[in-house]
């Protein structure tokens, strides 16, 4: 099996082939904002295997997954379609309302929230004159206390298509639990319109919370013509170019989906190009035997953590989708800082800080020569030594030293009274804790101990930090994977096609056979929707995998434990056996004697996954020298040691299986290694490097 | 022991985490929304004398009481040894009223105890006269819920009776039991952090850093605090209806001296305490006032700590509203007047911050001044449910130097204080909402407009009666949500119960009804505390108060004031009546009308009384200008050294000079707009809205309400009003 994965960045579309003997070759193409696709087909061109026939090559892939920042870009800048919203009358300032803060400070990092009075909120998807209420109310049993009347339902669409609406989000009160009145609006907006899309609440976002369903409803309505005309076009161009498999698609969800899903899922690819990181790391850590990982993914601007628990991803409820735009599709959890190698280091004359403000690429760090006159971190490890000012980003760009030195010493050096080389020390080691606290907090969220984890780390900024955070968090190994400057290009290749289908509503668990029927009902309910999905991809049912999962509280509680439940029902006398599963979750997360024996449960979600795994393949070596080749040295500071020599090896002469003990610097193309004294690295035969501390034994 | 900024750094942050730590199991293990929403709680890290070093960033009037908590366990609990949690809800030892549980635990090192971890979280009902234990119908504080100091867990094991003891006197033991776990935990999860940190780095370090924190936030506080000028700053806000049957007005004053960088607080003047439950202890009173600095000085640049006793200091006379002395009673202070404490220390701070160039944009006057608390209680199935609604949280915030007020803002408390979804209330309450909606003109008018509250409607559903519990902190007659130089106060908060509606034959005719004029049935204006039953039938109408205007409305932008009516935030009437702006049928403005409409307003001003500044704000203690240098103080005026205030626009003297005068007009509270003084059609009989208004160019300077027939303290109206 042959695939292509491609992931579009802010600056880079990465692109990945994976041929049928499971090699990697992967490149790098410059992301086309305004034509995402032709920068896809750019990179795609990249990889045709030299000498060979593009078309004849693109025949032989049998996949090609995307993860596009397609739906992401239309919700930021606020580019998407033009929504007319439908809701119960008395409801149609909810998105304003905003359930008071949570639309004006959700989402936001936490500095910002903290300064009250300038925490704005984001302009709304729907202006509030496409607001449209309809008189209609059903309550929270299901049952309608008011039925709508079709003549008013038409009038009122009628009105917005006269607007000008493109799209059409239909989010009735309680529709979760009767979604009669909600077909009722849209059957009589295609009546009037047939090709006008429509998003229904009880569809995109079956779930309790009518602004967080509003939001998700309304951002598909918003992102959904867009996706699909892009994901068209793109398709257009593959096939025309000889491609003659079914596009997949990335989502936020961890899997994939095909065009034809996007309709009433394009929220879901919002945020999902990450994911593909979490899913390469799946993959390596299944390969290695390694189930508990960390993933840390290190750039200029941001520094994002990933979990996988037991070989699964940590899922988050109600993800922001941006700023003031909390969702109600569950999405893998990735949690992000901004911390990375553009981080602004500064001081007030008390306290150093750096960040939250990042210098970005442009005007970039001073050493960058390109105008930024304020010191950063990437400035910080060009004074340390621990990047070679010739050497930086494989030689493409020669970093200014003395720019770098200058500004360390100006703006922080000097006026906290502290050596230039221990005040870059100092940045270095406020910024890496300042990333371990984040990786702690990302673990101890969900219940885990980082301790029992390795971390798989990424992207650029990742080598010269590894070994730091290893120490501060107890971590027993880091692993820089050998793709690691296309990692989620990579992972968008591997991952699966996952349809899943969840709904909420708040069952009380009693042993009662209307508890028991209550809840097949809400499973087979998942089940034929899925089963949609799954007859209109054209896949045998028989791939597919189903996994089931029940949310948890006590009752009256707010916050839910996911429960994995291996069917679709819940027999009376199963109960103690869905308590035990609770207790033990929840024990693990919070502690002995935090459970409560008499407090009542009530289920609040049910969820339904249907899996249709690709075949994988194992890692492939990559070639390495026999023998260290070469090696050089030169001197690295640090406040414990002063100044050290450091071997220096580039990532080519060095051999495979062989441990490298610090002080040392392994540069590769992607990254630059640090080593610290302590610490060994070895280069595994797959081309990753993992870290360890010397003289530990840390296989399993 | 010396520590370098970079290990301290790191440390620190270290520290913070640990404590967030702690919040993040609170969050997650509470059955409560008003903590997971309402962000009703905090955590800290505290001294082994129990000065707070690290702070959660839960509510910011929790900042300030954990430590004094902690001061009264040390006091009074006689021995305390490790693994020892205790519990306290007295106000008298530091909590802000019995709903507020505090619990907290000792570090011990060998012998020694070196620090304290603690947490404070709003339990639903911890008992007491009334439902959801703000006693509003308390006359003493043994009406109220109980006042606990008790060992929760004793060297590491559960005390089941004190568990008891505390779960059994709630009307909701579920959730407070949840509540109480959740709090155990959360220390548990903190200290087992705290040691591994110990065992790593030491504890000499640790203890510096912690030291550190401290000192470090107090430079930059004070670093911050010498930019501001110097001066003598108000504050005042009004309670009229202080318990079910008593209308009393009492009010709290404080005076703000700001010098060098040092501020004082001095609340003389405020009223005697009451036979009601709305009184703040001392403590509650410090924890009120430091709000404002921690959310708009501190914000997120400096950490929320003990560095702000260093920094400022308070007087609150015992035996008053704001310094009760044992035994009074006040289980409502947190929404009573703690509150209002936070909302006159708010105003001037405001007013400091106005006249400082560096920090202006940060002067917010109001920010939710009235707590409008709804707690409803029913029996469903033979269970009781209850809960306090959300709804309050929709209170607007002023309108700020820079842009218009935040609408639906929160408390000022804590930026992350959400409403919920009215569809989780409709699943924990047997209620169905007519509607929650913006409410046009809550926002005071001004250059900038205050921020917008929302409108809700309910009704019982599907049970015979629901029993409502009101605690509308300010009142119904004034709104306390100023503006400042100009602007008109925001909407007031109100609760009007329509019983015996006509809301079952409107749906049964396919319809519900949204507008109170189709409701029928009988209207009637609850005053601010108040209680009773909601039969089948019945709506529950209620909003919680706008934000106050920042300028002169009349010199608000045209277009602005176009887009708010288009918006539906502006009516079209206000429009021109406040804002004298002209808009023709397609909502354009009308330039020359408004010009005309604009002129014709400031003319009509110019026909009031002259008078001399009735204000007491000085800003005349400046340090270092010279007294030809004049400073602006909030873009409208400007004053000197030697405290000549003036007009910024036409130099006409305000104050300091024997020629000095303003314009001083009255009227009306709905002179600023519908929803002020409601309950009395707008023109209450106890308030006035003041307008002081520039002699010389007519502009708008000043606007606020004022106690005109002050009904005697110790009368209390015996009326029931519903």
């Amino acid at each position: 099996m042959s695939r292509v994965g491609v992931d579009i960045g802010g600056t880079f579309t990465d692109v990945v082939w994976m041929d049928s003997s499971g090699d990697i070759h992967f490149d790098k193409a410059f992301s086309t904002p305004n034509f995402l696709y032709k920068g896809v087909m750019e990179g795609v061109g990249y990889l045709v295997e030299r000498g060979r026939n593009p078309q004849e090559w693109l025949k032989e892939i049998d996949r090609f997954a995307h993860g596009t920042t397609a739906s992401t870009n239309a919700l930021i800048e606020r580019k998407g379609a033009k929504v007319g919203l439908v809701t119960t009358r008395g409801f149609e300032d909810t998105l304003i309302i905003g359930r008071a803060t949570v639309a004006r400070t959700g989402g936001l990092p936490l500095h910002q929230a903290m300064d009250f009075i300038y925490t704005e909120p984001p302009t709304p998807l729907v202006p509030r004159e496409l607001v449209r209420g309809v008189n209609e109310r059903v309550t929270a049993d299901g049952r309608v206390l008011v039925a709508p009347d079709p003549s008013d339902v038409k009038t009122l669409l009628t009105q917005l298509l006269e607007m000008g609406i493109e799209s059409l989000a239909v989010v009735l009160l309680w529709s979760f639990r009767n979604s009669a009145h909600e077909q009722l609006v849209r059957d009589i907006a295609k009546e009037l319109s047939p090709t006008l899309h429509v998003s229904l609440s009880s569809v995109i976002a079956p779930h309790i919370g009518e602004f967080e369903r509003m939001v998700t409803t309304v951002a598909n309505a918003y992102v959904a013509p867009i996706s699909r005309q892009y994901l068209d076009r793109l398709g257009t161009s593959l096939s025309s170019t000889g491609f003659r498999k079914t596009l997949h698609v990335m989502t936020a969800t961890g899997g994939t989906i095909l065009p034809a899903d996007v309709e009433n899922m394009a929220v879901s690819l919002i945020n999902s190009g990450p994911v593909g990181g979490l899913i390469a790391a799946r993959h390596l850590g299944e390969s290695l035997g390694w189930n508990n990982l960390i993933t840390v993914d290190m750039g200029g601007t941001s520094f994002d953590v990933g979990v996988i628990a037991n070989g699964r991803f940590e899922i988050e409820e109600s993800p922001f989708l941006a700023h003031g735009l909390p969702s109600k599709l569950p999405a893998v959890k990735i949690v992000t800082i901004g911390a990375g190698g553009g981080s602004i280091a500064w001081t007030d004359g008390h306290r150093l800080y750096v960040g939250p403000e990042s210098a970005g690429s442009e005007p970039g760090p001073a050493c960058y020569g390109r105008g930024g006159t304020q010191p950063t971190v990437t400035d910080a490890l060009v004074v340390m030594g621990i990047l070679h000012p010739q050497r930086f980003f494989s030689g493409r760009c020669e970093l200014d030293s003395v720019a770098a030195l200058s500004a360390i010493d100006k703006f922080v050096a000097a006026p906290l009274g502290l050596d230039v080389h221990e005040a870059a020390d100092g940045i270095y080691k406020v910024v890496t804790s300042k990333m371990a606290d984040l990786i702690r907090k990302a673990s101890v969220e969900q219940g885990n101990d980082p301790r029992n984890f390795r971390l798989c780390a990424y992207g650029g900024a990742a080598g010269a930090h590894a070994a730091l955070l290893m120490e501060q968090l107890g971590i027993p190994a880091v692993i820089i994977p050998y793709a690691a400057s296309v990692f989620s290009a990579l992972g968008i290749s591997l991952s699966d096609i996952l349809y899943s289908a969840s709904k909420s509503f708040p069952l009380t668990v009693a042993p009662t056979d209307s508890f028991s029927s209550s809840v097949k009902e809400a499973f087979e309910d998942l089940t034929s929707q899925v089963q949609l999905n799954i007859a209109d991809s054209g896949i045998e049912l028989s791939n597919f995998v189903f996994a089931y999962e029940l949310d948890v509280r006590y009752k009256g509680q707010i916050n839910s434990v996911r429960v994995n439940w291996n069917r679709p029902s819940l027999a009376v006398e199963e109960i103690p056996q869905l308590r035990l599963a609770f207790h033990n979750l929840y024990e693990r997360r919070f502690g002995k004697g935090s459970t409560h024996e008499n407090a009542g449960l009530e289920l609040i979600g049910f969820r339904l996954y249907a899996l249709s795994p690709q075949p994988k393949p194992g890692l492939q070596h990559v070639d390495f020298p026999s023998e260290l080749l070469k090696t050089e040295s030169r001197q690295v500071f640090s406040r414990e040691h002063g100044w050290m020599p450091a071997r220096v090896i580039s990532f080519d002469s060095l051999p495979a299986e062989q441990a490298l003990l610090g002080p040392a610097i392994i540069e590769r193309r992607d990254t630059t290694v640090w080593t610290p004294a302590g610490f060994s690295a070895m280069r595994d035969t797959f081309g990753n490097i993992i870290l360890s501390r010397q003289g530990a034994q840390y296989e399993d | 022991m010396k520590i370098d900024p970079i290990t301290f750094e790191v440390l620190k942050h270290r520290l913070w985490q640990i404590n967030d730590e702690q919040a993040i199991a609170i969050k997650t293990i509470s059955a409560s929304p008003i903590v997971v929403e309402g962000n009703d709680f905090n955590v800290g890290i505290f001294t082994s004398d129990g000065r707070l070093v690290t702070s959660g960033f839960g509510s910011t009037v929790h900042v300030g009481t954990m430590g004094t908590a902690i001061q009264g366990i040390m006091l009074n609990a006689g021995a305390i040894r490790q693994g020892d949690i205790w519990l306290t809800n007295d106000p008298f030892l530091g909590a802000l009223h019995q709903n507020d549980v505090v619990v907290a635990s000792p570090l011990y090192l060998e012998d020694e105890l070196v620090l304290w971890t603690a947490n404070v979280l709003h339990h639903p009902d911890v008992g007491g006269i009334d439902e959801g234990s703000f006693c509003i119908n308390a006359r003493n504080l043994y009406q109220e819920p109980p006042r606990y100091l008790m060992k929760i867990v004793d060297q590491g094991e559960w005390s089941p009776g004190a568990e008891r003891t505390f779960v059994t006197n709630s009307r909701l033991p579920d959730s407070v039991s949840l509540d109480l776990r959740a709090q155990v935990a959360s220390i548990n999860v903190a200290q087992i952090r705290l040691i591994e940190l110990i065992q790593e780095v030491g504890w000499p370090t640790i203890q510096t850093v912690m030291e550190e924190s401290i000192s470090v936030a107090e430079a930059q506080l004070r670093d911050r605090l010498r930019t501001i000028p110097d001066g003598v700053f108000t504050g005042t806000a009004y309670m009229d209806g202080d318990r079910v049957g008593s209308e009393r007005v009492s009010k709290v004053t404080v005076t703000l001296t700001k010098t060098g960088d040092n501020l004082h607080f001095d609340y003389t003047g405020s009223d005697p305490q009451v036979d009601a439950a709305v009184n703040c202890t001392e403590a509650a009173c410090w924890a009120g006032t430091a709000v404002p600095i921690y959310s708009f000085i501190y914000g997120g640049e400096i950490d929320w700590n003990d560095s702000l006793r260093n920094c400022v200091s308070m007087t609150s006379p015992p035996g008053t509203v704001v310094n009760a002395s044992f035994p009074a009673p006040v289980s409502i202070s947190t929404v009573g007047f703690r509150w209002l404490v936070t909302v006159a220390a708010c105003q001037a701070v405001a007013k400091m911050l106005a006249a400082s160039p560096e920090f202006r944009d940060r002067a917010c006057m109001s920010w939710n001044v009235s707590s409008h608390c709804i707690n409803l209680f029913a029996e469903v199935v033979g269970k009781r449910v209850g809960a306090l609604l959300s709804d309050h949280r929709a209170g607007g915030a002023a309108a700020r130097p820079f842009a218009d007020g935040l609408s639906f803002a929160g408390n000022v408390t804590s930026f992350s204080s959400s409403m919920g979804n009215i569809e989780d209330t409709e699943w924990k309450l047997p209620v169905v909402y007519l509607f929650r909606r913006q409410l046009a003109d809550s926002g005071g008018a001004g250059r900038w407009r205050g921020g917008l509250t929302a409108e809700s409607a309910l009704m019982p559903y599907e049970v015979d009666s629901i029993i409502y519990k009101v605690t509308n902190t300010a009142g119904t007659d004034q709104t306390n949500a100023l503006g400042l130089w100009g602007g008109y106060p925001g909407a007031g908060s109100q609760t009007t119960v329509v019983r015996n509606s006509s809301v079952y034959e409107h749906i049964n005719r396919g319809g519900i009804p949204m507008d109170m004029s189709d409701w029928g049935g009988e209207l009637v204006s609850l005053p601010s505390k108040a209680d009773g039953i909601l039969k089948r039938g019945d709506i529950l109408h209620f909003y919680p108060p706008g934000g106050g205007g920042w300028g002169d409305p009349l010199d608000r932008e045209e277009i602005l004031v176009a887009e708010d009516v288009k918006g539906g935030r502006v009516s079209h009437s206000m429009a021109a009546k406040l804002y004298g702006v002209n808009l023709d049928s397609t909502g354009k403005p009308d330039p020359e009308k408004t010009l005309h409409m604009r002129e014709t307003a400031r003319r009509e001003r110019g026909t009031a009384s002259e008078a001399t500044w009735p204000l007491n704000d000085r800003y005349h203690t400046l340090t270092g200008t010279e007294d030809s240098v004049s400073i602006s103080v909030g873009a409208y005026g400007e004053v000197t050294n030697s405290g000549l205030l003036s007009c910024a626009r036409c130099g006409t003297a305000w104050f300091g000079n024997e020629s000095a005068r303003i314009i001083l007009a009255s009227g009306p509270l709905s002179l600023a707009g519908p929803w002020r003084a409601v309950r009395w059609g707008g023109n209450s009989q106890r308030f006035s809205l003041f307008m002081v208004s520039c002699p010389g160019c007519h502009t708008l300077i000043h606007v606020e309400e004022r106690l005109t027939a002050e009904v005697g303290h110790g009368q209390t109206h015996t009326e029931k009003f519903n």
